[in-house]
């Protein structure tokens, strides 16, 4: 039975504390006090005060692996949360049985290497038929803000009180920079001399040379937008550094339209295949 | 970090998030066991009555041992009183630590996405909210299992759930259920403002609000001013995509058999406009707002 278990359990923390008791070199004041207290604790197991702090361990044991799973779930660490609850029903509201409540929540927490700090108020009315819930405020604090494509997006989520979408637009936005980071180091590791990160695995902007073609080289600036409706978009742009002297000789234009080829290619073969390909051109033109 | 690797793109979140499941799964069915085998259950009992009884004696014989230690102690130290007032017994620790617990879980329902552990995996609860109003749950319960199924949920029939699932369930959950956040929150905002217009804004409408249960194809026709001579236009909004609540396609067109003046053609294009770019409910509300100050004008 589960109580046998818990039973079991339990003893096994008494014993592991009566050890430690023993174990305990005698010494004047703290430890004779701590001695008594495990003491006061082994002698608890008799009483009742044992058998609600049993329920409770256990109890808190499944909460707490709860809330790991929703953290793995999510993607989405919340570390601290309080509450404050005030009771704005007049007596007239009372008459007509309407109940207006302000809550102010105070949540903070991270989501991978971005944390975030929110404030913000519940007002939530009740009457006969029905309950409403509004958020009437909403105040964002994140770090780190060397990502500058969040902070706009985050007033964009205050103004408009959009708590949900905030947490929305936070998960897809650190995926794709996770995945920016990821392809980058990929290719880096691929193909170190000809890939160059100039703020290492976290920048937005990925270099291709060939070492032995200095003056020509490829910069692929990735960068992660969240527009007015939240939603978040990769945006790649192509920019070309070339020696004036291969302009001159590229009759074809090649090198003009090399950001509007770089997109049409995107289309059709998708980021890594199109980064990956432009590597190996550079590389291979270099060698002939 | 454990987390990062929830984000990798070859099926570790689903191994993330199963590898958790599958080890409170043999918590829970350890104990569950002993109901559905009797048989077994017995045999598992007397096996953990027997560890409990040797478990008991140790206990003894370690009290009986403390006892002898403290004694010794007390002989060789002066008598100091313990502060009670300072010392926290475990027992209130550990509710602290529960109460902190509990309402942690608590918050995870303002992350847009909660859940409770249920004994065949986790029951999900999606939460939608538009404009700071927050709005209908929706929940899918999965079962932990290798594919992941989902065995019941509250999901609208219209809102593609197997296409979601089809291309995210099995390889990011996080994705599949920020994906399905992001249906069903653009789908609860764009049911707010047709609710809204139908009962707020009844006076503007010269006919019903015509709409699909997806309430991504909006037809009506309206007035500006409701007493006003301004002459009906009928709208048309069409939201192609389905994870936004401001329209892809409008067009307003006029009613009548003449053709429009200028500033009527002018009006028309501004209101076209406005559907685009603001909430239906807050169109309504800017032309109310104008007919209050055409009115002022009249009184003074």
């Amino acid at each position: 039975m589960d109580s046998q278990l818990v039973e079991a359990r339990a003893l096994e923390a008494e014993i592991t504390a009566l050890r430690r008791a023993c174990v305990e070199p005698p010494a004047p004041g703290e430890d004779t006090s701590r001695v008594r207290k495990s003491f006061r604790e082994t002698y608890q197991a008799d009483s009742e005060g044992w058998e609600l702090s049993k329920d409770l361990r256990s109890h808190l044991g499944h909460l707490e692996s709860e809330i790991q799973f929703l953290s793995t779930l999510t993607g989405i660490s919340i570390r601290h949360y309080s509450k404050k609850t005030e009771d704005l029903t007049s007596t007239e509201m009372t008459e007509k049985s309407i109940k207006k409540v302000l809550q102010r929540h105070r949540l903070s927490g991270n989501c991978h290497m971005i944390t975030f700090q929110l404030e913000f108020q519940l007002l939530e009315i009740q009457n006969e038929e029905s309950l409403s819930s509004v958020i009437t405020d909403l105040s964002i604090i994140m770090e780190p803000t060397e990502y500058s494509e969040l902070s706009e997006f985050v007033s964009r989520a205050e103004e408009r009180r959009d708590l949900f979408m905030f947490f929305r637009s936070l998960h897809f936005f650190v995926e794709w920079c996770e995945y920016r980071k990821r392809t980058f180091k990929r290719f880096k590791e691929k193909y170190p001399e000809a890939v160059h990160l100039s703020e290492g695995a976290s920048s937005s902007c990925m270099g291709i040379r060939n070492p032995s073609r200095p003056g020509f080289e490829l910069v692929i600036v990735w960068r992660i937008q969240i527009d007015e409706e939240g939603k978040v978009l990769p945006k790649l742009d192509l920019l070309t550094k070339v020696p004036l002297q291969a302009l001159e000789l590229d009759k074809n234009g090649v090198i003009e339209t090399a950001p509007l080829s770089f997109r049409t290619l995107l289309g059709v073969l998708g980021i890594e295949a199109t980064l990956e390909s432009l590597i190996k051109s550079l590389h291979t033109e270099a060698s002939n | 970090m454990e987390l990062a690797n929830t984000l990798s793109q070859d099926g570790e979140s689903r191994g993330g998030v199963l590898a958790h499941l599958e080890r409170l799964e043999t918590q829970v069915s350890r104990s569950r066991k002993k109901m559905e085998e009797p048989q077994s259950a017995q045999a598992e009992e007397s096996a953990l009555g027997t560890r409990i009884h040797e478990l008991r004696r140790l206990r003894d014989k370690l009290r009986a041992e403390v006892k002898q230690h403290q004694a010794s102690v007390k002989a060789s130290t002066t008598n100091v009183e313990p502060d009670q007032t300072l010392e926290i017994t475990e027992q209130e620790s550990l509710k602290r630590k529960w109460e902190n617990v509990k309402a942690i879980l608590q918050a995870y329902r303002f992350t847009g996405i909660s859940g409770k552990l249920t004994s065949r995996g986790v029951c999900v609860c999606i939460s939608t909210a538009f404009e700071g109003n927050l709005l209908d749950s929706y929940f899918v319960d999965l079962v932990m299992r290798k594919p992941l199924q989902i065995h019941h949920h509250s999901i609208p029939v219209f809102i593609p759930l197997e296409e979601i699932s089809a291309k995210y369930l099995q390889t990011n959950i996080q994705h599949f259920l920020f994906t399905l956040c992001e249906y069903l929150n653009a789908y609860s905002g764009r049911k707010y403002q047709a609710d809204r217009l139908q009962s707020d804004f009844e006076a503007f409408l010269a006919g019903p609000l015509q709409r699909n249960s997806l309430c991504n194809l909006l037809s009506f026709t309206y007035k500006a001013e409701p007493e006003g001579q301004s002459f009906p236009f009928c709208a048309r909004l069409l939201y192609k995509d389905l994870t936004t609540t401001l329209p892809t396609d409008v067009t307003v067109t006029y009613q009548g058999t003449d053709a429009l003046s200028t500033t009527q053609e002018e009006q028309r294009a501004a209101h076209e406009n406005l559907f685009f770019t603001k909430p239906l409910h807050q169109v309504f509300t800017s032309f109310a707002r104008k007919g209050d100050k055409l009115d002022m004008s009249l009184v003074s």
